[in-house]
This record gives structure tokens, C-alpha cells and sequence, in this order.
């Protein structure tokens, strides 16, 4: 059915729907509903918010597909980002107060032994981000996640953890250093 | 880089806080003062960029889920929402949406709902499209779509913030005879079902949902 537009880049799909074009909007939905949702679910934990959130960010998507600035990064990473922020919204609104998240993708994103997902890991290049994270101390690890996954500032994260302060911001600014130098960022998104 | 005047010991101060505005986690005045020393050096403004991609790299890591079924048609229904005040032609998109996605979750999604396997007539049932507003007590709790077709589908999605539980669902036809098309379970108000017709679509006059004892939770009529 899609299969004009299948095979379309994703800043393609972008400029189609900012023209109104039905079946680049389409496309898009089809080929991003599993990603967002999978990040959606894996930070609210519940599926009916996290439709909820899947829903919102991709309103927000085709409301705003016209000002996407390619020189600022990929598509995917917007869109990511977009979902993600609104999930942390999400959580804020619900429970006020950050819990500790024990859902499925935290913990598989903590776990060294295993990916977390084939599907999901079936480029190269993800793999390499899995595999860095999977090299921090598991602290940093905990820390990172934490932290750009559920958007705790180093503050939130020392209450949680029950550490100090300068310890948290220690642990998130050494583990994202890491990051920075063992992956190719360049290659990376 | 001659024109980086600033002091190297003043760009470790800025250290944490560049990682925390790459992670989307500093606000406020301290945000403000950090994007302007950023503004003025070169060094620091690499750096944020690189701890920006490591923040962005990590959301790609989160495993792919399936959302669930009849997803596509409440998004084509917050599309048409958000597109309603505008007037825009965003409508002509969201209704092809709308019937494009019907012809995914009737023809595949609902079919491996019921263990059935008929893909071949979708192009007539979003020839013969009907939707209907469900409501209960004049709100509006979900929507109902029927296509033609052989068999003809039923398909409907409901968010009601109350039910939950076993309801049952009833078709109203024209000669006035009602028909129980199944069963299906709705959590927290919330849920979406579908299932084939064994009367042709253009004879349905109504949908309704009742609980167990018979009580009418929810209704949508449709035009004759």
C-alpha cells in the first residue's frame, strides 16, 4: 500500500507531511509507531499512557514537520526526543515524584549479559552504543540511564540513590564522558 | 582557535553542567549563564555538542514494542482533533489515515484476532466505510467503524475512563433484529475490538455495549 514511499528517507517523509502529503504521513506512523511506543512504554510502564504519550508526540511531529532543521540532528532522534520528554511529563503529572524505575528496559539496559531486543539492536551502530554503556561501571551505568533516559537531574538521582550530591554528578559526568570517548559518535545516530 | 580568550580553569567549572543541559536536566538561571559562556567558547560549545549526541544516542537503545491494536485509528482521531480548529487541509490526511489504517487492523490485525484470514476485499471495504461516534450519557467514549465487504467488519475502540470487565457487544440492524457480535475485555475504561460480520454492513443501524446483566454501557448509531 505504502510502497511509493517505503523506501523514502525520513527528512523526505517530513517535507511531504509538512505539504500535507497523506501517504508520507502514513508511511512515517508506520515506520516509527513501534520505536516510540517501545521508548514510551519503557519509561511510563503503563501501555495506556504510553499510547497516550505515543500519540501526543507524533501530533506534535506532524504539527511541527515543517521546522524540522535537519543540521540539528536525525530524524529519529528528534522524534526520540519529542517522545521522551513527553513520557517524563507524563510520569511527573501521574506520580509527582520520580519512583525508581524497575521497568523492563531499564533493567535490560543494566543487564551486561544480554541485548535487549534484536529487533532493535539490528544496526550496527546501536549495537556499538549498547556495547559502551555496557562497559561503564555498573554506578555510572545506573547513573547515565537515570538520567538521560528518565530525565533525573544529579539531585533527584543522589535522593534516590541515597548518595551525596558531588557523588551523582560525579557518576553521570564520568559516565557520559566515557561514552563520549568509547563510541563514534559521528556513526553513532 | 585565536579567538578562544577564555581562561581553561573558568571551562571546568562549566564541566557538569554542560553534561546536564546535554541530558536535558538543567533549567533556569544556571542554564542561561552556561549557554552564554558557551556562546563565547569554542571548546565548550564542541563539547556540548558531543555529550548532546552521547544524551541522544542512548534513547536509541530502547527495545521496539508493538503498540496495541487500533492504535493507528485513535491516532487518526487525535490528528483530526488537533487539525479540527485549524480548517486546514490536514483533514484530507487524517481521513486517509483513518481508512488506511481500518484497512490494516480489519485485514490483518482483526483477522488474526479471530484466527480468520481474509485480506482480499479491503479495497471494498473502505470503499463502503461507516463510522459512528460511541457515547454514553452524551459523551463521547470512543467510535465505531463498519466496512462492507465480504464478510463485513466491525471494528471499534473505547476510552471511557470508568468500565472494566467483560462486555458484550450488540449490532442493532435494520429489520430491527439485534445481533451479539462477541465479547472482549476492557481495562481501566480502556480497550479496542473487532470481529466479522455474519450480516452485511449497510443493514446496521447501531452498535451498542452492555455488561454482563444486560445494561446498555455505551451506544452509536449510525445513518440509515
Amino acid at each position: 500500500m505504502d510502497s511509493d514511499t517505503d523506501g523514502v528517507s525520513d527528512e523526505a517523509l517530513l517535507s511531504g507531511m509538512a505539504v500535507g502529503d497523506d501517504r508520507s504521513g502514513l508511511t512515517f506512523v508506520r515506520r516509527y509507531q513501534r520505536r516510540l511506543f517501545g521508548l514510551a512504554v519503557g519509561i511510563v510502564g503503563d501501555v495506556g499512557d504510553a499510547e497516550d504519550v505515543t500519540q501526543e508526540a507524533f501530533i506534535r511531529i506532524f504539527r511541527h514537520a515543517q521546522v524540522f532543521d535537519p543540521r540539528r540532528g536525525s530524524v529519529s532522534t528528534w522524534a526520540l526526543t519529542i517522545t521522551r520528554n513527553l513520557a517524563i511529563d507524563s510520569i511527573r503529572v501521574r506520580r509527582g515524584v520520580p519512583t525508581d524505575p524497575e521497568d523492563r528496559v531499564f533493567v535490560e539496559l543494566m543487564s551486561t549479559a544480554r541485548l535487549p531486543d534484536a529487533a532493535a539492536l539490528a544496526s550496527e551502530n546501536v549495537s556499538n552504543i549498547r556495547s559502551a554503556l555496557g562497559k561503564l561501571p555498573v554506578d555510572q551505568r545506573r547513573a547515565v540511564l537515570l538520567a538521560a533516559l528518565y530525565g533525573r537531574t544529579a539531585l533527584q538521582i543522589s535522593e534516590g540513590e541515597g548518595i551525596p550530591l558531588g557523588t551523582a554528578k560525579s557518576r553521570i559526568r564520568l559516565g557520559m564522558a566515557r561514552l563520549r570517548t568509547t563510541i563514534n559518535i559521528e556513526e553513532a545516530l | 582557535m585565536s579567538e578562544h580568550i577564555e581562561d581553561p580553569t573558568s571551562c571546568e567549572e562549566f564541566q557538569e553542567d554542560l553534561t546536564a543541559i546535554a541530558l536535558g536536566t538543567l533549567s533556569g538561571r544556571r542554564r542561561s549563564e552556561v549557554l552564554r559562556h558557551v556562546e563565547s567558547c569554542p571548546q565548550c560549545a564542541i563539547e556540548l555538542e558531543q555529550l548532546s549526541m552521547v544524551a541522544d544516542a542512548v534513547l536509541h537503545l530502547a527495545p521496539e514494542e508493538d503498540p496495541p491494536i487500533g492504535f493507528e485509528l485513535r491516532l487518526a482521531r487525535r490528528l483530526r482533533a488537533d487539525a479540527a480548529p485549524r480548517q486546514t487541509n490536514r483533514f484530507r490526511r487524517v481521513r486517509y489515515l483513518a481508512a488506511a489504517a481500518l484497512i490494516v487492523v480489519i485485514g490483518f490485525g482483526v483477522g488474526a484476532l479471530v484466527g480468520s484470514q481474509n485480506t482480499n476485499n479491503t479495497s471494498q471495504s473502505t470503499a463502503n466505510l461507516a463510522s459512528a461516534t460511541l457515547s454514553s450519557h452524551g459523551q463521547n467514549v470512543g467510535e465505531v467503524f463498519v466496512s462492507g465487504g465480504t464478510p463485513s467488519w466491525m471494528f471499534m475502540t473505547i476510552d471511557s475512563h470508568s468500565w472494566s470487565g467483560l462486555v458484550t457487544c450488540e449490532l442493532i440492524l435494520a429489520n430491527g433484529k439485534v445481533e451479539n457480535i462477541g465479547q472482549f475485555g476492557l481495562s481501566g475504561g480502556y480497550g479496542s475490538w473487532g470481529a466479522p460480520l455474519t450480516s452485511r454492513a449497510g443493514q446496521v443501524r447501531s452498535a451498542r455495549l452492555t455488561t454482563a446483566s444486560g445494561v446498555v454501557i455505551a451506544s452509536a448509531n449510525f445513518r440509515a
